[in-house]
């Protein structure tokens, strides 16, 4: 195999439940996290982006679970299948940090306030490693310094509230890569950050990507972001993945709508202040009142009778799949 | 902060000025006088008036409002109280005397219902929406709603005199001093005083512990692998300490308070019995003291809890 994949997702449901009503939140999403490379899940919010995160990592609401589907981890002792571990059990919580880690979107409240950065990243290697205080200690410098923090030997021990956001973030980054984990989740790292700094988290997540070999799920609604990191890419609507393959594919041959339509969006430098940016018309469906068939028909502009059954998952090509009726139309149109 | 702390105590002067002048004024201002006071009133009534201007005199009632303050607040910075109206006992001696038993019982409630309060409280909102969130949520209610002189009726009615495990009242027997020895008279007083507390802390624990549990940091704590309980109270219940640290310690001068009528109820020799007393027989010179002295507990109550933040929260820091 040339790429080991590290995690993969079969058919996942994942429902909430609010009031005798249920959200169908993800409905059937299936996709590989190679080792050592960058997937992008992209999407508008309430797409089911972070649910997806939180699914793999176990940590969802109290009010929704996964009904169907296989979450499995490929790890050193063979494959272990997340989805039917118990949420607060020793064996979750040994992959959840040390295998799997995640990074959230806001640093600003990710970190606890009220311990000091080195306490927050000690925890972790207390929890995941056999090093003594002493060794924690250290470590916790050289995290800090890998991150490219300025004299890490004095902020290990300062509080989160003297830290810059990026900074912040760069701690959130040390506290997840600390036991070396086979996938770094990110959801959304950079969204509540300064495009300045926005370069210089990716920056650091691609070395650590290079460098350490994690496989890393970024969750982000950019496309720029996507087409700058990702070596594959899943387009998420509504709870299914309407489109997914590597990015170039993706990226320069879309063939679901709702893709082009995000595509369509960005505007391009160079173009001119004139150029048109289309914006998607309408609004994503109530989740809890979901059209019957394919989700985005609503708003697409080349919405078939067809379109009111569930188009399935077909493949256009090895390593590029679509949800969508007329997706052939689209792939021979040229653009 | 040690810099701090002596500054905070520099600008407690001022206040404590502003206030004792208040308290002086608002006494001023009361009908009837010292005078008035010591006389009963059928031999007032038939007394010649030179003679009762003459006796004000005597006693510097004559001179202006003022300078009566003045002499009266220079007094007490040189530690002379003045003298109860009622047996002529110096009042320095009464606080002596007093003092102790109060603040043994404020004390002992106060720790009760921090340590009971806050315990319940993360139960509460550990387990929210279950029986035993609810079940507490009703006591928390009743203990907040139902006045302490009543519980501490029911609890002479049901543990003094029916099942006779505890003393009706009193702080201690003649030459029964050690602490020991008063524990189980002061085990009443402080579990009824200490009642409407606890449900208070409970019902705020509660809250700053689900307002804690759904930030963030949380879902930060979790993902790193940790156990729940370590999630709960290392990340959890720490963050949620602060607010409820400030209201235990704005609480502390309504425990003085609230004194008053258990001392009372239980027949407590503190403070708020003496001051009660000192009210009905117009005993002013001691009731002043004794709202200056709640004043300055309240006032040292409030450095005490920035303090206390300034120690929990690495984000208030002091006198920067």
């Amino acid at each position: 195999m040339e790429h080991d994949v590290a995690l993969t997702v079969k058919g996942l449901k994942t429902y909430f439940y609010n009031n005798n009503r249920c959200n169908r939140a993800i409905d059937g999403v299936s996709f590989e996290i190679r080792q050592g490379k960058t997937l992008c899940i992209v999407g508008e919010s309430g797409c089911g982006k972070s649910v997806t995160a939180a699914s793999i990592m176990q940590l969802l609401p109290t009010l929704s679970r996964i009904e169907e589907g296989e979450i499995t981890y490929h790890g050193p002792d063979g494959p272990v299948r997340i989805d039917a571990l118990d949420r607060g059990g020793a064996q979750m919580r040994s992959i959840r940090g040390k295998e799997i880690a995640m990074i959230f979107q806001d640093p600003m409240t990710a970190l606890n306030p009220v311990y000091s950065i080195g306490f927050q990243i000690k925890e972790m290697l207390m929890y995941h490693t056999g090093l003594g205080r002493r060794e924690r200690h250290d470590k916790a410098i050289d995290l800090l310094a890998s991150m490219g923090i300025p004299l890490p030997e004095r902020r290990v021990n300062e509080y989160p509230h003297l830290y810059s956001g990026g900074m912040r973030q760069r701690a959130m980054i040390a506290i997840a890569m600390s036991c070396n984990p086979r996938i770094l989740i990110a959801d959304e790292p950079t969204t509540a950050l300064d495009v300045t700094i926005q370069a210089q988290i990716f920056e650091l997540m691609d070395t650590l990507k290079r460098e350490n070999g994690t496989a890393i799920m970024l969750i982000t609604h950019d496309m720029g972001v996507v087409a700058e990191l990702a070596d594959d890419v899943a387009v998420m609507y509504m709870g299914n993945i309407v489109e997914a393959g590597p990015v170039g594919t993706v990226m320069r041959n879309p063939v679901h709508p709702y893709t082009r339509a995000l595509l369509d969006s960005i505007p391009v430098l160079g173009r001119g202040k004139d150029q048109e940016i289309k914006a998607i018309p309408g609004q994503t469906p109530d989740p809890y009142d979901r059209p019957k068939g394919c989700q985005f028909a609503d708003r697409c502009r080349h919405r078939i009778d067809k379109c009111d059954q569930m188009p399935p998952e077909t493949q256009v090509s090895d390593d590029h799949r679509v949800m969508c009726w007329r997706y052939e139309e689209f792939a021979s149109d040229g653009r | 902060m040690l810099t701090y702390i002596a500054r905070r105590l520099l600008t407690l002067i001022p206040m404590v000025i502003v206030i004792s002048f208040l308290i002086y004024l608002g006494l001023e201002l009361t009908p009837g006088d010292a005078v008035s006071h010591m006389i009963p009133p059928d031999a007032y009534g038939s007394m010649d008036p030179d003679r009762l201007q003459e006796l004000r005199e005597s006693l510097g009632l004559g001179k202006p409002f003022a300078v009566r303050y003045w002499i009266w607040i220079s007094g007490v910075v040189q530690g002379d109280f003045g003298y109860s109206l009622a047996g002529g006992v110096p009042i320095a001696d009464i606080f002596l005397d007093r003092l102790p038993a109060t603040l043994e019982l404020s004390f002992a409630a106060l720790l009760i219902s921090t340590i009971l309060g806050s315990i319940l409280g993360t139960i509460s909102a550990l387990t929210r929406g279950s029986a035993t969130d609810q079940g507490l949520t009703v006591v928390g209610m009743l203990g907040v709603s139902i006045p302490e002189f009543f519980f501490g009726l029911v609890a002479i009615l049901v543990f003094a005199i029916n099942l006779d495990w505890l003393p009706v009242g009193g702080r201690t027997l003649p030459g029964y001093d050690s602490f020991w020895d008063r524990l189980p008279n002061l085990v009443m007083p402080a579990l009824v005083l200490s009642i409407m507390m606890t449900a208070g802390v409970m019902r705020y624990a509660r809250s700053s512990m689900l307002d804690a549990l759904s930030r963030d940091f949380i879902r930060t704590a979790r993902s790193k692998g940790m156990p729940e309980w370590r999630v709960n109270i290392l990340h959890g219940f720490r963050v949620a300490l602060t607010p409820v640290i400030v209201l235990i310690g704005f609480r502390l001068p309504v425990l003085i308070g609230g004194s008053v009528i258990i001392e009372q109820v239980f027949q407590w020799p503190g403070i708020g019995k003496e001051f009660v007393s000192a009210v009905r027989s117009q005993d002013y010179p001691l009731v002043m003291m004794v709202a200056l002295f709640s004043v300055l507990a309240v006032l040292i109550a409030s450095l005490i809890v920035d303090l206390l933040t300034a120690i929990i929260d690495p984000r208030v820091r002091l006198g920067e």
